[in-house]
């Protein structure tokens, strides 16, 4: 669902040795909208904090709040909606999270934790994480681990107080190339266990428990000559519903004269559909007592996202930038095989601008 | 071969809600023209039966009731014929006088209240449309404090006179959609049917079911809109005119017709008539899909 944008962190990200001697403070707005040929459209607007804190001298503090207010519906198999009368959807999200590390010699540890609550759903999440390196420091071994709890209630009634767990590990390892190069590899697995169906889809049953494996790679290469940076990342995911995706994405940092830096990126993502996923129209292909979905999320198909961000860097530590998002999304850009069929093009974009202050 | 008409979607808002009507057509002028036609009809239906507009023509025959008649035209003496048949059809649970009860139910009153038995025994004398004094050119309420009120047919017969305008203006497959009462013709551009979401009756920006269809119209009636809880009971805007008080058969109910008119009175009346629902729609012939008090999707 685009409303779940991005679930706050709990997996531990980048392989920081050092503590940052600066704070941070930033704000940002999202502006968020997806359409289909012939569709109504879905609008989400978030504005979001984000404050880093480094205090007593080895420890880090972070933390982030998030609000998505939703209109409009977001169909992607309707043309319309029929309903009675009213004011037309509204619906909302808050989220948070926060998580302190600190840094010693020659590692960190780091504790989070994470809240996001919708009119029907509650998750919460611990993390924990540890970054040991090298004497040299140009390899970082990082180990993280957390856990999330969530409630779903739907109000329909056929989500009553149903709850899902899931834990998550991260091996991983950051390795410097060469002056200009860097390597990160990551290897997560998450174990879930729970209610796992959508319960405003008519049928929909699932599995009640849910295996992922993902292994991601990036390789960070710094042209000094050209003061630019190019970023590639590559990530398989196989999980026990059946779906395997490949998401490849690279993106160019170019900084430019008075502090301006241009940021363009493609990304292609691709899946293979669930075991029980059923094409359109609904619902051919059920048989009671069998797992069944036509949640076109779980189908197959293939997508582009082209991106834009341009920064700018002013006096005293502010920042300003602008990020603008467009994704399109077809079974026919399947790689290697069909994808599934009846299923519209589904178009979204995001704009992204916000300010931020080092302090 | 050439290729298949666009479709062009113009949003607006009337009766206090949001609408859509979306056209296909080669010709994005062509498309918004024929579009602000179907608006301004849309427009005009409101400005002559709006009760909540002092000028409209249902306000001038509330105001006038226990008095002198009021003259009416050909179009609204349909209308009234309409909503007779409808009061029919429910055995009189379908009233377009019963609008004199919202002065017992207030659903918008913090914090909510239950009508009494007292208050509502005391409005159901001005309630009853068998009383209505009518012919094709006037019509009379005899009693002063009595109201006509159009909803469940104003909006519908808006959809179907903004959809009969741009057929007329060349809109060879199109999509009116007011508040959610839903008019289509034509099927897609590309030969299959509309696809139409069922909104779900529980939970906002998620639909329970959907409908396919070229051509007619799927009109739905809810518990869900206007409505309070007490005590952990549900009462909607949907009442009942021969008791005043709410019906709990359905959280929702949606059925198909060939207008939109039909189809909107025969989900509030599949509303009203609770269980019996089913072998009435039946016997009507409609296509429907109902939700259950249990939150179960029933359909024929």
């Amino acid at each position: 669902m685009a409303a779940a944008l991005a679930l706050p962190g709990v997996v531990p990200g980048a392989a920081a040795q050092s503590i940052p001697d600066e704070g941070i403070f930033s704000v940002r707005y999202l502006d968020y909208r997806d359409w289909q040929p012939g569709a109504d459209r879905m609008t989400v607007r978030s504005p979001a904090l984000f404050v880093q804190k480094p205090f007593a001298a080895t420890w880090l503090f972070e933390g982030s709040l998030v609000y998505d207010g939703m209109s409009g519906a977001s169909p992607r198999y309707f043309n319309t909606l029929s309903g009675a009368s009213g004011e037309g959807v509204k619906d909302y999200r808050t989220a948070g999270d926060a998580r302190i590390t600190r840094y010693h010699d020659r590692y960190a540890i780091g504790v989070g934790g994470a809240v996001s609550s919708e009119r029907d759903f509650l998750s919460r999440a611990g993390s924990l994480d540890v970054r040991w390196w090298t004497e040299d420091r140009n390899t970082t071994l990082a180990f993280g681990f957390a856990g999330t709890a969530d409630r779903i209630n739907s109000n329909n009634g056929v989500a009553d107080n149903e709850t899902r767990y899931t834990l998550d590990w991260l091996v991983g390892v950051t390795q410097s190339v060469n002056p200009d190069a860097i390597v990160q590899s990551n290897l997560t697995f998450s174990r879930g266990h729970g209610y796992y169906d959508d319960p405003y889809k008519p049928l929909d049953t699932r599995p009640d428990y849910r295996r992922i494996v993902a292994w991601l790679t990036r390789w960070n290469q710094s042209f000094p000559s050209a003061d630019a940076t190019m970023r590639l990342a590559f990530r398989v995911l196989h999980d026990s519903f059946g779906t395997t995706s490949w998401m490849t994405e690279a993106q160019w940092v170019q900084s430019l004269p008075q502090g301006w830096t241009v940021q363009p990126g493609l990304r292609y993502y691709t899946q293979s559909e669930a075991d029980f996923y059923r094409n359109p129209p609904f619902p051919t292909g059920y048989v009671p007592g069998e797992n069944y979905s036509a949640d076109t999320r779980l189908a197959a198909f293939g997508a582009f996202t082209a991106s834009l961000r341009v920064a700018k860097a002013f006096a005293d530590g502010w920042t300003g930038d602008l990020r603008i998002d467009f994704y399109r999304q077809k079974s026919s850009w399947r790689f290697g095989g069909d994808g599934s069929p009846g299923i519209d093009t589904f178009s979204a974009r995001w704009i992204q601008a916000g300010i931020s202050k080092a302090f | 071969m050439a290729a298949p008409p666009r479709l062009w979607r113009h949003g607006f808002r009337a009766m206090a809600s949001a609408h859509e009507i979306v056209l296909a057509s080669d010709s994005e002028t062509h498309a918004r023209s024929v579009a602000e036609a179907a608006i301004a009809e849309v427009a005009r239906i409101e400005a002559k039966y709006s009760r909540f507009r002092d000028s409209s023509l249902v306000s001038a025959i509330n105001r006038a009731a226990g008095g002198a008649p009021i003259r009416i035209d050909a179009e609204t003496a349909a209308l009234l014929d309409y909503a007779d048949a409808c009061h029919r059809e429910s055995r009189g649970r379908f009233d377009i006088t019963s609008g004199v009860l919202r002065r017992a139910w207030d659903f918008r009153r913090e914090p909510p209240r239950v009508a009494s038995q007292r208050e509502i025994d005391a409005l159901l004398p001005l309630v009853g449309w068998n009383g209505v004094e009518r012919d094709a050119h006037a019509i009379r309420l005899p009693r002063a404090g009595m109201e006509i009120d159009l909803g469940g047919i104003g909006k519908e017969y808006a959809a179907d006179r903004a959809a009969a305008l741009a057929i007329d203006g060349g809109i060879a497959q199109g999509l009116v959609n007011l508040a959610g009462d839903v008019r289509v013709w034509g099927g897609l551009p590309d030969g299959r049917p509309w696809r139409v979401g069922i909104r779900h009756p529980r939970t906002e920006g998620a639909t329970i079911a959907g409908i396919e269809l070229a051509d007619g119209a799927v009109a739905t009636s809810g518990d869900y809109e206007r409505c309070i809880v007490v005590d952990g009971r549900r009462y909607c805007h949907v009442l009942d005119a021969t008791t005043g008080w709410p019906v709990d058969g359905w959280q929702s109910m949606s059925v198909v017709a060939p207008l939109c008119v039909v189809a909107g009175s025969g989900a509030t009346v599949g509303m009203l008539l609770g269980e019996e629902a089913p072998r009435w729609l039946a016997s009507e012939g409609f296509r429907w899909l109902g939700v259950d008090v249990q939150g179960v999707v029933r359909e024929t």
